[in-house]
Order: structure tokens, then sequence, then C-alpha cells
């Protein structure tokens, strides 16, 4: 008997420690992320120094402060926001489709944000009006959100019933696009194209306050469910078997990421590959205990698209790379890398 | 006890399964036996909650399991499917672990923990704990389902065809271990089996299902009869006994017109 | 006979017939000969002329050209300037958009976009020649057009320093000489008037001339930065290599410019009552984080114009006020909405509407 409890106890003692390591990595994200944040704050087109910056940062008055303050905080703060949103709507994604390709754009949000802010660009007024583009962008998302709740009640909430309709819509909204496009002069059209690469120019703090407000709303409902995402892992029925109510937890799961996917992309455009990636390599280093993977798999994507937005502003200056490139080509080789590496045979 | 009654499943239109009725005592195993496509699944399945019946009832202590809710059912019904196809990495204890959800808040409480922990140690998979599930063979595989299955703490255990991709030894070891279960943890459990050899030597009682009717039940004794074979299996085959229970020497398949 | 022996001469024929074979080919190689130089002659009757198109090659075009296709609006603004309207037979499918200043050519058959034409369209109203920009559509259009024995040239007609230019051959195409040397003299006689006033300018302030989005600047290569040089401004996005670099918002707060530009394409300027929609545009600027700041939105010299004056024919008018707005004190008897006038009235036959600018701000008035 007391052999068998040091065993037990032995056991237990790994599994604690094994979560200790999932808690540290949660620490050293966050650290990352504030050197990713300080990092985006001292670089810019205007060669301040990063004493300058510093000194700025704290200064009252002035056109350095108004730099700091306005433009660029703002800047690397919605980019970290953003990132944040999409790493953890791409988890949410990706647990409840029960599908390592995921992303948030699956079930076509992204497409359908498009085709928000195409309407408006070409026939309410104007890319300049930026809530104009972003609401409807948001609008549109939601209703596609919502679209997949609707079939998903008639049919059965499957994951494969969600992929279909999300692939449906995501052609339908994308031609409906492409027919807009093809019917607005070449101006309106350049804004489009620009629209679906992603910009952070236009993030202000009112910009960011209703982002936030939209991206962190689901997280304690995520946070509090988990464990149940965890037992989605092993197949539909196992799930059921232990007590989860799937087709609820997957309705749930399109709301909240849905919500956080259209409240990233209605201000900025859309951003691609951080919400497939993200997830990926945290929970290559993590493993799929979501309880952690979804917190970290935002910090993870909010220090990409941190990262990719400084890369994109400094790579050409003062010449921006469109934030959708940069973190396709920052994800894309650091991807390749853990690929290479993993001894796992899935993901 | 969990009982059956007149269970009836229908799959777009067409009947799968018709007027079932089951008992399972504790402490006592039932096999259901019978060819592939006669509805052992589906029945498990229906048992499980997984699938809702098209009519009959689940009655488990006299409670009707479509009362009751799915966390609730989960405490007292240890499904064990036939496989499971992990898209997502996790190690053994996790998948362990998984099983205490029903007595779960949340999170995982040390409770939760320590008990997973001592499964484990009792199916000798200590070894194996913190390894990813994709690392394991079949065998061992199974054995962790079991005792995901064991960590619900269940009055009653499910198991869908437990053996049947796996080798001889590991066919033993598993339906052993389910067996010593049934017995000493006052279990009672529902497992369905293709191989009446093994279904006779471990059952208490056995069930022969076919095209979704219970054909007959009683004891391997009683059930295990050449014609019931043919009627069922479509085989022609002799039945001996030895070691005190029959077992089964098939000769050659009967076509549809033939009769015994 | 006896002693001359000819191989080729069956015995019995005689000499006589081959004779007249011979002549028969040689009068049939005389016709020939005739009829070639004939057409040759008639040929020579029928004009041909050679220009120079907007991508330098010398081009032969086959007279005389009495249906034309207009794929785009700055060739039929130029056409309507030679007094060419009538021998239009087809024109571009944007045209609905801007129905209130074309007027009756609105209702021309129309032959698709000006970058993906509908060469069937164009081929059913055979016209005699088809009048393009030099790289859009591409070498396509011409292979397509050739099969139906269709000529196509290539002409810019928007870019201000090669306007002249290309309107003379245009003139020169369709023997409207007078009419293209009218235009020209009052195109260069104003383009002069800027240059010899911007020549003698010490300083040229720095403009942030932004293109139709947010943040995009027009650099190299572009319209507005061409019209800006042209206007005596200093654009300062004028080392950024690509014609429409995006831009952040700090650097253009670092680099401070006195005036801020940015093209709008807002409909048809034509059909506008007031200035509310660059105003919308102009305040939009205005309000930009951090950017009160720069000297040209806190002096309020913040300034939207719409797509009709610039770049294209009319460039010469978008100059006109750009000039105004950079050099005001240099300009102070220039009026680009005179100006304005004299074309729409005299060149275009259209009587002078529309609102093409935003108005000056609050902030700063002139």
């Amino acid at each position: 008997m007391p052999a068998m409890n040091a065993t037990v106890e032995t056991l237990c003692r790994r599994y604690r420690e094994r979560t200790g390591y999932k808690v540290l990595f949660l620490c050293l994200s966050t650290a990352l992320l504030a050197v990713a944040i300080i990092a985006g704050l001292s670089t810019g087109a205007s060669g301040l120094s990063p004493a300058e910056t510093m000194r700025a940062l704290f200064r009252e008055t002035g056109r350095t402060h108004s730099i700091i303050w306005m433009l660029r905080l703002p800047r690397v703060l919605m980019a970290a926001l953003v990132g944040f949103g999409l790493g953890i709507a791409g988890t949410v994604f990706q647990a409840i489709l029960r599908n390592p390709l995921a992303s948030p754009f699956t079930l076509g949000v992204g497409s359908a944000a498009g085709f928000g802010a195409v309407t408006v660009i070409l026939f309410l007024g104007g890319g300049f009006q930026i809530y104009r583009v972003a609401g409807s962008a948001f609008a549109a998302a939601m209703v596609s959100g919502f679209l997949i709740l609707a079939v998903a009640r008639m049919k059965r909430a499957s994951a494969e019933t969600m992929i279909l309709t999300g692939i449906a819509q995501m052609f339908l909204f994308s031609s409906l696009t492409s027919l807009f496009q093809y019917m607005g002069t070449m101006e309106q059209v350049h804004e489009v194209v620009f629209w679906f690469f992603g910009s952070l120019s236009k993030a202000g703090w009112h910009e960011i306050g209703m982002a936030t407000v939209l991206i962190l709303a689901p997280l304690p409902l995520l946070l509090r469910r988990g464990w149940d995402f965890n037992l989605l892992a092993g197949g539909d029925e196992s799930a059921m078997a232990l007590g989860v109510d799937v087709e609820r937890l997957r309705m749930w799961g399109v709301i909240a990421g849905s919500l956080m996917t259209a409240g990233s992309i209605c201000f900025t455009g859309v951003i691609g590959f951080v919400g497939l990636v993200a997830p990926h390599i945290t929970r290559m280093v993590i493993g799929s205990d979501h309880r952690f993977l979804l917190p970290a798999a935002g910090l993870v994507g909010a220090v990409v698209v941190v990262a990719a937005d400084t890369l994109g502003r400094t790579l050409w200056t003062p010449r921006v790379i469109p934030i959708g490139i940069m973190t396709s080509f920052i994800g894309v080789p650091f991807f390749f890398y853990l690929l290479l590496r993993r001894t796992r045979e899935y993901w | 006890m969990l009982q059956v009654l007149n269970l009836a499943f229908n799959y777009n239109g067409s009947p799968i399964l018709k007027g079932v009725d089951i008992d399972v005592r504790k402490g006592r195993m039932v096999t259901l036996a019978g060819p592939n496509g006669a509805g052992k699944t589906t029945l498990l399945k229906c048992i499980a909650g997984i699938l809702e019946p098209a009519g009959g009832a689940v009655l488990i202590e006299s409670q009707d399991a479509g009362d009751m809710h799915r966390k609730e059912l989960a405490r007292r019904l240890g499904y064990v499917p036939q496989s499971e196809t992990l898209r997502f990495p996790m190690t053994v204890f996790e998948t362990v672990l998984t099983g205490r959800s029903p007595h779960m808040a949340w999170r995982p409480s040390r409770k939760d923990l320590e008990y997973s922990a001592r499964i484990i140690e009792e199916m000798n998979l200590g070894d194996l704990a913190m390894r990813d599930m994709d690392s394991l063979s079949g065998g061992q595989a199974q054995k962790v389902l079991l005792a995901k299955a064991l960590a619900q703490e269940p009055d009653y255990l499910l198991l869908d065809e437990p053996t049947s991709s796996l080798d001889l030894h590991h066919q033993l070891e598993v339906l052993e271990l389910v067996s010593g279960l049934v017995e000493t943890k006052e279990m009672g459990a529902l497992v369905a089996m293709h191989d009446l050899n093994l279904a006779a030597r471990f059952s208490h009682t056995i069930l022969l299902i076919r095209q979704g009717e219970i054909f007959c039940q009683g004891t391997p004794r009683e059930v295990i009869t050449p014609e019931n074979i043919h009627a069922v299996y479509r085989v022609e085959a002799v039945v001996r006994h030895g070691n005190g229970h029959p077992y089964v020497q098939p000769l050659r398949c009967v076509a549809d017109n033939e009769n015994a | 006979m006896a002693g001359h022996f000819s191989p080729n001469l069956p015995c019995g024929i005689d000499v006589w017939g081959a004779v007249i074979k011979k002549a028969l080919h040689v009068s049939w190689l005389t016709a020939t000969l005739v009829f070639v130089l004939v057409l040759n002659g008639t040929a020579a009757f029928s004009a041909s002329i050679t220009v120079q198109d907007s991508l330098g090659r010398e081009v032969g075009v086959s007279l005389p050209v009495n249906r034309i296709v207009a794929l785009n609006s700055d060739t039929l603004e130029v056409l309507r300037t030679l007094k060419a309207e009538d021998l239009v037979v087809g024109v571009f499918s944007g045209i609905n958009r801007e129905s209130g200043f074309w007027g009756d050519l609105v209702r021309k058959p129309k032959v698709g976009s000006w970058q993906d034409p509908d060469m069937e369209a164009i081929a059913a109203l055979k016209p005699d020649l088809v009048i393009a920009y030099s790289r859009n559509p591409g070498p396509l259009l011409e292979q397509k057009m050739a099969l139906f024995g269709i000529q196509v040239l290539r002409l810019d007609l928007y870019k201000t320093e090669t306007l002249g230019r290309e309107v003379m051959v245009l003139g020169k195409l369709l023997k409207r000489e007078k009419e293209a040397r009218l235009f020209c003299n009052w195109h260069r006689q104003h383009i002069e008037m800027i240059r010899r006033k911007i020549d003698g300018v010490l300083t040229r302030p720095a403009v942030y001339i932004e293109s139709y989005t947010d943040y995009h600047a027009a650099g190299p290569g572009s319209g507005g930065h061409e019209m800006c040089a042209l206007a005596g401004g200093r654009n300062i996005a004028a080392g950024l290599f690509i014609p429409y670099p995006h831009v952040t918002p700090e650097w253009v707060v670092s680099e401070n410019p006195e005036v801020i530009i940015k093209a709008a394409s807002c409909g048809n300027g034509y059909t506008l009552k007031d200035a509310t929609p660059f105003n919308r545009r102009r305040d939009a600027i205005l309000n930009r984080p951090a950017w009160r700041h720069i000297t040209a939105v806190s002096t309020g010299n913040v300034h939207v114009m719409d797509s009709a004056i610039w770049t294209g024919p009319r460039a010469i008018i978008g100059i006109a006020y750009m000039a105004r707005w950079i050099h005001p004190h240099l300009f102070t008897d220039l009026d680009p909405g005179a100006l304005h006038r004299q074309y729409l009235e005299n060149f275009q036959g259209v009587s002078y509407k529309g609102v093409y600018v935003s108005d000056f701000s609050r902030r700063c008035l002139p």
C-alpha cells in the first residue's frame, strides 16, 4: 500500500510539474509581449531614439509626446489586441471544428467582413469613413456567424456541417465582393485590395476601446469552458459520454470566436495566418490543455502581430509593408522550423 | 440494475433496433453478440445517451436515463468506444484525467489527480503515464480508454468491441481486467463482441442480436448452439464444451437460400 | 525535224502550237504584272500616316479615320475638344457614371471597360481606329483587333508633359489640326505661365500628396507627383521610388508638410451641388490624431481635389489649383475656376458646372 501511494504521488507530482511549465510559458509569453511592445514603441519613421521615446512617454505636451501617445502607442496596442483576439479565436475554431487546419476565417467570417467593408467603400461613403466601414464589416461578420448557427440548429451542430456551411459562405461573400469590385472605379478597387492586406494606421484610442470590449468580452466564458474543449479532442461521442453538451459548446464557440474575429478585423482589415499559426506554435510547446492553450495562443498571436508590424514599418522605412503580408512572412518560416523539429506524428 | 425496455431506433426512416429488452445487474457481465451491422454499436450508443432512441426507455436503478442530466448519466455509465481518433496530442495521464470530468466543477482537483493516478497504477499503465497517446500500441490505447471510463467511477460499463483490434494476449488481458472489475467492484458490464468464444468464456449472460432484434438470450451454454449460430451468423459450426464453457468451431458459411 | 531531236516535244506536235503556248505564258505574266502595278498605284493614292504613339513606337495608321472607338474618358474628352465626337461609334462602359458631363455621348454603344474591353462588341461596330492607354489593356488588344483588320493606337492623354504632342497626333489623324492647335496653344500658354513663375522661386514648400486611399502617398511615377512638381511644390514622398507607397501617419507628422492635398473620387464633380463630399474628407484629415502638429493642419492648408481635374486632359486646372494653394502670393491673379470655365465652354462645349475642390477650411482663409 505505501509503495502504491508513493507511485501515485510521483504521478501527481509529475503532472503538476508539467502544468507548472505551462504556467511558466504563460509568464514568459507575457514578458516577451512586453518586450515586443517596447520595441514597437521605440521604432518609427520620425527617427526618435529609444531614450527620446521613453522621455516623450512621460512628457506632458509637444510633438514627440503626441507622436508616441497618439500614433505609436495606439498602433502597437492595437496590434497586440488584434493578435491576441485572432490567436484565441483560431484556437477555439480548431477545437470546435476538430480540425488543425481551421482558422478564424474558415467559417467565412473574414470574407463576410470584407464584403461589409466593400459595401461601404463603394456605395456608402468611402473608405475614409472609418466607423462606417468597421461597423459594416462587423455586422456582416456577425451575420455570417449567425448563419452558421442557424444551419447548425436545423441540421445538427456537427463540425462537418459547420465547415461546409462556412466554405459555402466564404465563396458567396467572396464572389459578391468580387462583383462589387468589378463595378467599382480603379480607386475603389485599390482601397478594397488594401483592406484585405490589413492596416494598423487607422487605430486610435476610440477604436482600441471598442476592440478591447469585443475581444475581451467572450474571454471569461472561453476560459471557463477550457476543460470542455479538451474533451472535444477525443470526438463528439466521447465528449458526450463524459457529460459535455457538445452542440451547445460548439455554438457558444462559434459566437465567441466570431465576436473576437470580427472585433479584431473590423478596424484593421483582414490579417491572415496569425489565427492559424499561433495555436499551432503554442500547442507544439505546451500541448493541448485548453485552459492554458487559449490564453497562451492569444499571447503568442499578440507577439507575432506586434513583431510583424514593427518589422513592416522598419524594413523599408518610411514605407509600410502591409501587416497581412508581414504576418505571413514571419509566421511561415517559424512554423516550418517547428514542423521540422517536432517528433509527434500529428499536431 | 441497468434496464433497457423496448428500445427502438430508426435511421433515415429505416428501423435499426426493434423492441430490445436487456437487464444488466451489478456484478454481472452481459455480452451483446451478433454479426456486423446487427446493431450492437447503435444499441450501446442509445444506452449511453449519444443517440436518441425512437422509442422505449433506459432505466438506471429505476430512474429514466432520458430525464437525467448528461453529467449525471456520465457518473453512472462509463462508455468505452471501439477506438478514438485524437486530433490533438494528449498524454495518457491527461486522457485518464478527462474521465474525471463528470465529477469536476471546471478544473481538476487534487482528488481528481489522485484518483486518476491510482487507476493508472492499478492498470499497470504507470510507465506510460506521461507519454503521448499516439505513441501507444493498440492494446495499450485500449487499456487507457478503459482507464478513462473507470475514472468516471461508473456503476456500469458499456464496452464496444474492446478486443476487435487486439492480439490474443491483449484480448485476454482486457477481458480479464473487465471481468475482475465486475467481480471486485460490483460493476455491471455490457460488452459488445462478435467473438463468440471470448463471449462464452467471460460472460454471465449472452444476448444474440440479429438485424436489430434480440434473437435469444441466456447463459453461454444455453445460447451457443449450432442452430442459433446458423440462424444468426449464417455459419455451420460445431459447438464443443470444455473447461466449463462452450467453444465454437466454425465449419463453413451457409448461402442465403440454404436451410439448416 | 530531221537532225533536230527535241525530247520534250512528242513527235507529231507542230512547233506552231508550242509558240502559242509560250505567248500565252508571257501575256499571262504581263497581265499579272500590270494588275499588281495598278494595285500598288491605287494603294499609293489611299493615304497612310506614320505617327508616334505613347510608347514611342512609330505606327502607321491608314486614313481616312471615320469611325473611332474611345476606350477611356481621357480619349473621349480630347476627341470632344477636337470637335470629333460624331466620329465616335463606341465608348467605354463606365461612361454611365458621368452621364451629366457627357450628354448624348452616353447613348453610344458600350464596348466594355478601359482595361478589359469586349472585343466582339468593338468588332461589331466596324471602327477604323481604337484608341487605348499605352499599357492597359495589354498587347492582346492588337492581336484580337488585327483579326478583324481594326487598327489600334496607344495614346495616354493624361500626362501633362506629353499631352500637347499627343493631341497634335490625333489632330493630324482626324484632319482637325486647327482645333488641335487651338487647344495646345491654350494648354501650353498656361503651363508656361506657371512654369515661369515657379522658376523664380527659391524655396519649394513641402507638400504631402495623398492618393485616393488613406495613407497612400503619391510617389514618383504617379500623376499627383508630377502635378505637384509642376505646381512648384516639394513632394515629401519624392524619394520613395514607388508610385503609391503606404506610409505611417507618424512619418507625415515628422516631415511636417506645409500643404496637404488629397485626391478624391466622388462620382463626378460635374454633377455636385456643393463641396460637402470634399469638405468631409478634408475634415477627416484635419482630425487625424496627432496631425494638429503638422503646419498644413494648423494653418488649415488642407485641400481635396476631384479626380476629374487630377491627371487627364484637365490636369492643367488641377495644377492651377495646386499652384494657388502652394504659392498663394505668387498666383494671386490665377483663377482656376475661370480656366475651367474656358475649357468646358470653349473646348468641351458644355456649360461650366459642378464642384471640384474642397472649400477653404475655417482656419485658413485666403
